[in-house]
């Protein structure tokens, strides 16, 4: 394998594809990868006024909405809490839109049909406006590492709220953590408004302990089916019991909702509280093993090496599970570079689409018909289908997906007409929308700059240019037959200009193009 | 979202104890006759229409319990009553007026009503309860495959084109991806065919997998392959037959009329997908749930008198469900809110037992306010499974789900 390839499979899997001016630099891969952590030190939150909508009541999100929570626990009114009972604890890593605090405590029952669809439309707007946000800076940000790392958090810790303010502050908390230790990481969402409402924590009270927030820190959070029973859930419940939130989205432990008798979790006997028990989870050997093998299958390959995975899980635990440090081994160790591991993973929607932006420098008038392609190849950031997250590998491509997959370049490279109409399922959020609005039109107006490419191209002749820019832009090795049909592709084309841009829609359209 | 998980023995219990005594008096092993017309060659196999309601359909405005007092105290002034044409089906149950389409069908025998169908631990999110009778796991499990995905799985490993089982849109329900097979998306056989027919794509989609097909690439070309010549398939023999039949003009009739198409024309498709929504009626539900509701009876009825014209009917199955039902009690804007159990349609032209399967859920015992389930909707899916498609629920579904014996 060439250093070209390696630098280009870093790029991948680091981050979100090589640009020309990345391979011009020619950096050897060791290099790249120290420029990329060094790149990602940085973390600028995610914020923009455009994400905080205004809501027909104002104080209208600072309360739960009134749709029926599922269990028992949660019909009850919520014990009127007094001044005293709230202890604050760290504040919140993004700053939260203002609040009035003053303002009257409106439920979401009390809007009108007309104010209800305005929260509705705000509430969808926000979201896309946060996830066309993060595209960006997936697609053209410096802090490559840091965002890829934060993608692969975003369907580790999997949470979908309709509240946008709160997913948000989910995912500047993860973004500031993705590269840090990891029980820091753990810690601080475990006390995001978002996930401890996702996972209703707020019903878990003394009396009436939900467990469902426990099971799913140690099932898909840390250690993984197998490694706890089922009276470590209850006796972690308990100790998460308190663990709550307050009308202005800070974090609040309540003390009088909090079980503090004893409890024995994992073999540890005590009063436990919740922070106990994320402290005893990580002396699990299991979870270094648990943790390492999921990014394994994210940033290496989707079959498991235990010989790959077993002695970086060491390393992860003796490092107090410092994830930039896992980073560097990960994406240094020799068999990273094995050609089995190249061009062996099927990219993601966010990965294929932010990865043709960056690798081209493309821009886009309009980023909102890119976000509809992307879901209907079935991943929305900030939606991800359940608390375990986007599966990924095989499971994104169908007949329909591939289709759309292998023409997308082609229908924005031309800006070709291309409808297609998305299904009726986020009606958790915007209801009752017709077919012509879930329909996706093409009005991206994307403009693919040919300078870079050119230069990257250089003096080589017309006749190598397609297997030239085919080493670039796939990562698994183009078929012969192919290459014949990309050259073909080109010959028909009149100008210098038109022959690059046919070859570069050719093989943007070929399956090797979906793996990285 | 809550996930709360429940004990497999548990569920098992509370199905059986539940399923409707009718049921168990109706199980009686199966005639020669249905096992010959199960596996009758010549494309006569049996198949599966699955019309799913998106938004949470309101069943009590649906199958009206119209000579209720608690249904009229909960619904002051959403409650329909006998006078505004109410279809009777029963002393206490009649459809919604725009269903005349539907009630000609029960009149007929071919229509069957299944009330109070749900799952324990009911989850009132769109998205969650859509997943769970999409996947078909309890509220507590999470399933990356759907249903009827995993019937492919078990029942078309030798299959050798994903044709077996279509939806009419541009892109796939999680209902009928799984593990290894998926079916296909096809909004028309036209559209679908015209995607693959670029020069480019035809080419690329004729050059074979690898021999040992196991890397992703291989992967993707043989689902291109696959693609194209399923499109290929799908255009010629819909060319066959085009219907004459009038269905709605809306999106939904339209998807019927080309699911009726491509029946009769002989594609061997076993599952039909289709959806419609617009079913969560918060705010002025009258107008907008009796013009859908309206709209998918008269869709359906077009569809039972097409497929009886080409002699499809009987071979034929369609389910209706929505992913749940509304609470008891309206609204402050002449709508409801979201709840749970929900009656789920079966509509053939070989139905074993029609007309009202058994007694609505009470009024009288609410959890909550919500109605209580009777029956698990994977009791229906596994009768629907074993006893109408030929597979095996227990390979789709895992064990301890109770056939529902005799419905279908």
């Amino acid at each position: 394998m060439t250093s070209q390839q390696q630098l280009q499979h870093l790029y991948w899997r680091a981050g979100f594809g090589p640009r020309p001016e990345d391979i011009a630099a020619g950096l050897s891969p060791n290099k790249a990868l120290r420029q990329l952590l060094r790149d990602a030190e940085k973390c600028e939150p995610i914020d923009s006024p455009v994400f905080h909508y205004a809501d027909p009541l104002g104080a209208v999100m600072a309360v739960q909405p009134a749709a029926p929570a599922p269990n028992l626990a949660a019909m009850r009114p919520a014990p009127a809490s007094t001044p005293g009972e709230l202890s604050p604890l760290v504040p919140r890593s993004a700053p939260a839109p203002a609040r009035k605090l003053s303002a009257p405590v409106l439920r979401r029952r009390d809007l009108t049909p007309e104010q209800r669809k305005q929260q509705n439309e705000g509430i969808r707007d926000a979201f896309v406006a946060m996830s066309t946000a993060w595209m960006d800076r997936m697609a053209t940000g410096p802090g490559q590492l840091r965002e890829k790392m934060a993608l692969f958090w975003h369907g580790h810790f999997a949470c979908r709220t309709r509240r946008p303010d709160d997913s948000l502050a989910l995912l500047n908390t993860i973004r500031a953590h993705a590269l840090g230790k990891f029980p820091d990481l753990l810690l601080a969402v475990s006390r995001e408004p978002a996930m401890l409402q996702f996972l209703n924590n707020q019903q878990n009270r003394k009396e009436h302990p939900n467990e469902n927030f426990a099971r799913e820190v140690m099932e898909l959070f840390t250690l993984g089916r197998g490694n706890y029973a089922e009276t470590d859930v209850k006796e972690a419940a308990r100790a998460f019991t308190g663990w709550s939130y307050d009308g202005d989205n800070n974090f609040v432990f309540r003390a009088r909702q909090h079980d503090d008798g004893p409890k024995t979790f994992l073999g540890h006997s005590g009063n436990l509280g919740g922070e106990d028990v994320l402290t005893i989870i990580m002396q699990q050997p299991a979870a270094a093993t648990f943790l390492v093998t999921k990014m394994y299958r994210f940033f290496v390959n989707d079959v498991p090496n235990p010989a790959h995975i077993e002695p970086l899980a060491a390393a992860f635990r003796k490092s107090h599970y410092n994830i930039a440090d896992l980073a560097e081994r990960l994406f240094s160790a020799d068999w990273f570079y094995d050609s089995a591991n190249v061009g062996a993973r099927i990219k993601s929607p966010v990965e294929l689409i932010a990865g043709l932006r960056r690798t081209l420098n493309l821009q886009i008038d309009n980023a909102k018909p890119l976000l509809g392609y992307q879901k209907a190849l079935g991943q929305t950031l900030f939606m991800p289908p359940n608390v375990a997250g986007w599966p990924g590998g095989r499971n994104w491509i169908d007949s329909s997906s591939l289709l759309l997959r292998l023409q997308l370049p082609a229908i924005l490279f031309k800006n070709a007409e291309f409808a297609v109409r998305l299904k009726d399922d986020e009606n958790d959020i915007t209801p009752q929308t017709t077919g012509k609005e879930r329909t996706v039109r093409n009005t991206a107006g994307a403009h693919l700059p040919l300078a870079p490419l050119q230069q990257l191209l250089g003096s080589t002749p017309a006749a190598g240019r397609p297997g030239q820019l085919a080493q670039f832009l796939l990562q698994a090795p183009i078929r012969p037959e192919n290459l014949a049909l990309v050259q073909q592709a080109a010959d028909k084309a009149a100008t210098p200009e038109e022959q690059l841009r046919a070859t570069l829609i050719s093989l943007l359209s070929l399956p090797e193009y979906q793996l990285s | 979202m809550q996930r709360r998980r429940f004990l497999q023995s548990s569920a098992l219990a509370s199905t059986l104890l539940l399923v409707p005594k009718f049921l168990h008096a109706l199980d009686r092993p199966e005639t020669g006759l249905a096992a010959m017309l199960r596996d009758a060659p010549g494309g006569k196999a049996r198949r599966l229409i699955v019309v799913q309601l998106s938004g949470g359909n309101d069943g009590l405005n649906t199958v009206i319990p119209y000579r209720n007092e608690l249904y009229f105290k909960a619904r002051p002034s959403l409650a329909l009553k006998e006078a505004e044409g109410i279809l009777p089906l029963s002393e206490d149950l009649g459809l919604h007026p725009k269903m005349t389409g539907l009630k000609g069908l029960y009149d007929q025998g071919q229509l069957a009503v299944l009330n109070a169908v749900g799952y324990p631990n009911p989850d009132r999110s769109h998205f969650r309860s859509m997943d769970i009778w999409q996947t078909g796991s309890g509220s507590e499990q999470l399933l990356t495959t759907g249903w009827l995905g995993r019937y492919l799985d078990s029942s078309c490993a030798g299959c050798a084109l994903p044709y077996q089982a279509l939806e009419v849109d541009d892109t796939l329900s999680l209902a009928l991806k799984g593990q290894f097979r998926k079916g296909l998306a096809v909004k028309t056989p036209g559209k679908f065919h015209q995607l693959t027919q670029s020069r480019y794509l035809s080419r690329l989609s004729q050059e074979k997998p690898a021999a040992t097909a196991t890397s992703e690439l291989d992967y993707l070309y043989k689902t291109l392959a696959e693609t194209a010549s399923s499109a290929e398939y799908l255009y010629d023999k819909s060319k066959v037959h085009a219907s004459t039949a009038t269905y709605p003009n809306t999106d939904l009739g339209r998807n019927l009329k080309t699911t009726a198409e491509l029946i009769s024309s002989g594609v061997e498709s076993r599952v039909y997908y289709l959806a419609i929504s617009g079913f969560d009626t918060h705010v002025r539900q009258h107008e907008q749930q009796g013009r859908l509701l309206g709209e998918l009876s008269d869709g359906l009825a077009a569809l039972a008198a097409d497929l009886q014209k080409s002699n499809e009917w009987e071979n034929t199955l369609v389910m209706v469900f929505s992913e749940f039902g509304r609470r008891v009690t309206q609204n402050a804007s002449n709508g409801t809110d979201h709840g749970t159990a929900n009656n789920v349609f079966l509509l053939s032209g070989a139905l074993r037992k029609p007309g009202l399967l058994n007694a609505p859920a009470s009024l009288a015992d609410l959890d909550q306010g919500d109605l209580r389930y009777q029956v698990d909707f994977r009791s229906l899916y596994a009768s629907i499974l074993t006893d109408w498609l030929g597979a095996d629920d227990k390979l789709v579904l895992g064990p301890g789900i109770e056939r529902l014996a005799g419905l279908v």
